[in-house]
């Protein structure tokens, strides 16, 4: 699994390429954990990934968690069908900011 | 200068002076009014030019003049008690004729300096009953003859003094009662309303029973149950501290809250939390609130328990020890902050066929017949014993130990229990775990053996993906099926080995109706009665990933291996539709 930091606008885009499973996921954990201590705004870019589990939701739940406790925004942009299942699963789909594309949440 | 009192008939007999004083007392709303011109009465009798009545302060130590009749007003008027001739004839409970004023010592002379008037003779008597000394009526000055009172005088007053303190007594013991009456109708009618936010106990099948005994008319202890919407039930129990009107509404606002608040918020641990805020922001004078807070899944038999200063409930499972769950936080409605920015800490039950008991301490602290306190050994011991009944009856029995008929109870009582019915044979020893046939129904697609280490679970998901959808399964389904099975890896690779490293099996039946996928370990067994504490900061998949398992699979169970072999099977199966039946599907299109 790849990730790719990049800046839009004011927001940090984190992009995700690959499975974020239990092999994968302590990494993802760090990467986001990394930027949302650094920006007030995280967009995380779900496009790439073909397979996410429940250690990979409960990072970015981590992520959602400390973002919240310091005010900062955090949303899932480009959600798959099959990522969308798993959040539904969990019954996170209400909780977070989900958009369509990368720009609408960080614009 | 007072005025003469409204002529009264001329009465000879002094029987039936007091007779007219006692009918006018019996039927005196305001015992003040009439002392006044009883007074009057009692004057004209004894043709005394002025008189007057002390009453005692309800502390005992002043005597306060309350009525008065003659050319001097002295209503008003306040001596220590003991003080003047007044004060010593109402310790001594002894009526005194004061001939010569100007031959006694304890004589006070300041009044007449200050209005004038010049005492020369003093006729007192105590007003009091059996021992209750109320006061005393005081005559000054006898008209007529030398103008010097006599013994028979005395006589008259000490008779009619006795009366009045009857009458005085009476009046305040009515006063009282109706005082008393009001207080009593208040508190039954908080009570009624303390009743109505009890759960209705309409159901003795209920897996979750409680009762509650005040000590009193209205209770500081509640507890409260409900069903959610998805069939888990959140429950509460809890102990405000105090007594009386204060704690009553302290509880029926905790109670509102949780079951307000609950509905919503299904996490104790956050319940407990926002509750806690509302409670603080009205705090009275100190008071707090013991509370445990939970939520029970009777499909799983697993309880999330949050408790704040509260008496540890007791977990029972037949054959096994007590558990207890000891408080994490301190009680609510003392600091809004207490947990920082977290949520009250959780601790998961898993239930397995026993019963969780919360209680308040009125019942650890109950007396038993001989004296002794129960205490939680005692508790756990009448537990134990009423472990065969059924759970209603099983709470009563264990409240009559300490709740006796004709007892008077020192505290509220009260119990909750959560029990879980799933398991038939619920009181007898735990059931090893069912063995597993050699083979399922129809044939095998594949089997594997690799590590049980994380990256290896693409590969798994890679077989698992191909084989659903080479069963007829669509998209959908087979990544349903793909996310189940990868979450059951999961919780091998973490927790079977505890580290080590291990092997697991997977193997995947494919039946007319069913995709069965076995996945094997080969560690200790599992006990399927664990207590783990959920940390919140801890998000592990482990819970949510059982979760996914039980939402996707339509059937979930642990299997012992076949042949007593160690380690642990566990078997998911998803109904897919027969294989005939898709492909005319297909064929349709």
């Amino acid at each position: 699994m790849k990730s790719e930091v990049t800046t839009q606008g004011q927001a940090v885009v984190v992009a995700f390429a690959g499975d974020i499973d239990l092999e994968n996921s302590p990494k993802a954990r760090q990467t986001l954990l990394d930027c949302v201590g650094k920006s007030g705004k995280v967009v995380v870019d779900l496009s790439g990934v073909g397979y996410i589990d429940s250690s990979g939701i409960a990072c970015l739940v981590e992520a959602y968690q400390a973002a919240r406790k310091k005010s900062a925004s955090f949303a899932l942009a480009a959600v798959s069908e099959s990522t969308l299942r798993v959040l539904k699963l969990a019954r996170l789909d209400k909780v977070f900011t989900i958009t369509p594309t990368v720009e609408a949440a960080a614009g | 200068m007072i005025e003469a009192p409204p002529p009264a008939p001329p009465v000879a007999d002094p029987l039936e002076l007091l007779a007219a004083m006692s009918r006018d007392f019996a039927v005196a709303m305001d015992i003040e009014a009439t002392l006044r011109p009883a007074l009057g009465r009692i004057a004209e009798h004894l043709n005394a030019e002025g008189g007057a009545l002390f009453l005692l302060d309800d502390d005992g130590s002043h005597l306060t003049c309350r009525a008065c009749f003659g050319p001097v007003d002295i209503t008003g008027l306040r001596l220590k008690a003991g003080q003047g001739i007044v004060g010593r004839v109402v310790a001594g409970n002894q009526g005194e004729v004061v001939r010569d004023v100007s031959k006694d010592p304890s004589f006070q002379g300041a009044v007449d300096e200050k209005t004038g008037f010049r005492t020369r003779s003093i006729l007192c008597a105590p007003m009091s009953v059996k021992d209750t000394r109320i006061g005393a009526i005081e005559m000054v000055n006898k008209r007529g003859g030398d103008g010097l009172f006599t013994e028979a005088d005395l006589h008259m007053l000490a008779a009619l003094s006795t009366s009045a303190g009857m009458a005085i007594l009476n009046a305040r013991m009515a006063a009282a009662l109706v005082e008393q009456e009001r207080v009593r109708r208040e508190l039954e009618l908080a009570a009624e309303i303390q009743r109505t936010l009890l759960p209705r106990s309409d159901n003795e099948n209920f897996p979750v029973q409680g009762v509650n005994r005040p000590a009193r008319t209205v209770s500081g202890d509640f507890f409260d149950f409900m069903r959610l919407g998805d069939g888990r039930i959140m429950f509460c129990l809890g102990d405000v501290s105090g007594k009386g009107m204060d704690a009553a509404l302290l509880m029926a606002k905790t109670a509102s809250l949780f079951h307000c608040l609950g509905k919503n918020i299904v996490d104790p641990g956050r319940l407990m939390k926002a509750i806690n805020v509302e409670l603080c922001e009205t705090a009275s004078g100190g008071r707090f609130v013991t509370m445990v807070c939970g939520r029970f899944d009777p499909d799983r038999g697993a309880v999330r328990l949050a408790n704040a200063g509260h008496e540890p409930p007791l977990f029972f499972r037949n054959g096994e020890p007590f558990v207890e769950f000891p408080a994490d936080t301190p009680p609510l409605g003392l600091d809004p902050e207490i947990t920082g920015v977290s949520d009250f800490p959780e601790v998961d039950v898993s239930l397995a066929g026993g019963t969780l008991y919360v209680f308040t301490d009125g019942l650890t602290e109950g007396r038993l017949p001989d004296g002794t306190m129960l205490g939680t050994e005692g508790l756990r011991a009448l537990l134990t014993e009423a472990q065969a009944e059924p759970l209603a009856r099983r709470l009563t029995r264990v409240l009559s130990a300490v709740d006796r008929e004709g007892g008077v109870l020192r505290d509220d009582l009260t119990i909750l229990a959560v029990e879980d019915r799933r398991h038939a044979a619920r009181n007898t020893r735990p059931r090893p775990l069912p063995v597993a046939e050699t083979r399922e129904p129809g044939e095998i697609l594949f089997a594997i053996r690799l590590p049980a280490s994380a990256d290896r679970l693409k590969y798994v998901r890679g077989a698992i993906h191909q084989a659903a959808l080479g069963s007829g399964c669509d998209e959908a389904i087979a990544q349903d099926v793909v996310i189940a099975v990868d979450e059951a890896c999961q919780n091998i690779i973490r927790h079977a080995y505890q580290g080590q490293g291990g092997d697991m099996e997977i193997e995947v039946w494919r039946s007319a109706a069913q995709l069965v996928v076995r996945l094997r370990d080969f560690a200790a067994p599992i006990d399927p009665s664990q207590v783990r504490p959920r940390d919140l900061d801890d998000v592990r998949p482990g819970g949510l990933g059982t979760h996914f398992i039980r939402s996707i699979m339509d059937n979930v169970e642990f299997l012992a291996p076949p042949g007593g072999e160690r380690g642990n099977i566990l078997r998911l199966a998803k109904a897919i539709g027969s294989r005939r039946k898709t492909r005319k599907r297909e064929n349709a299109r």
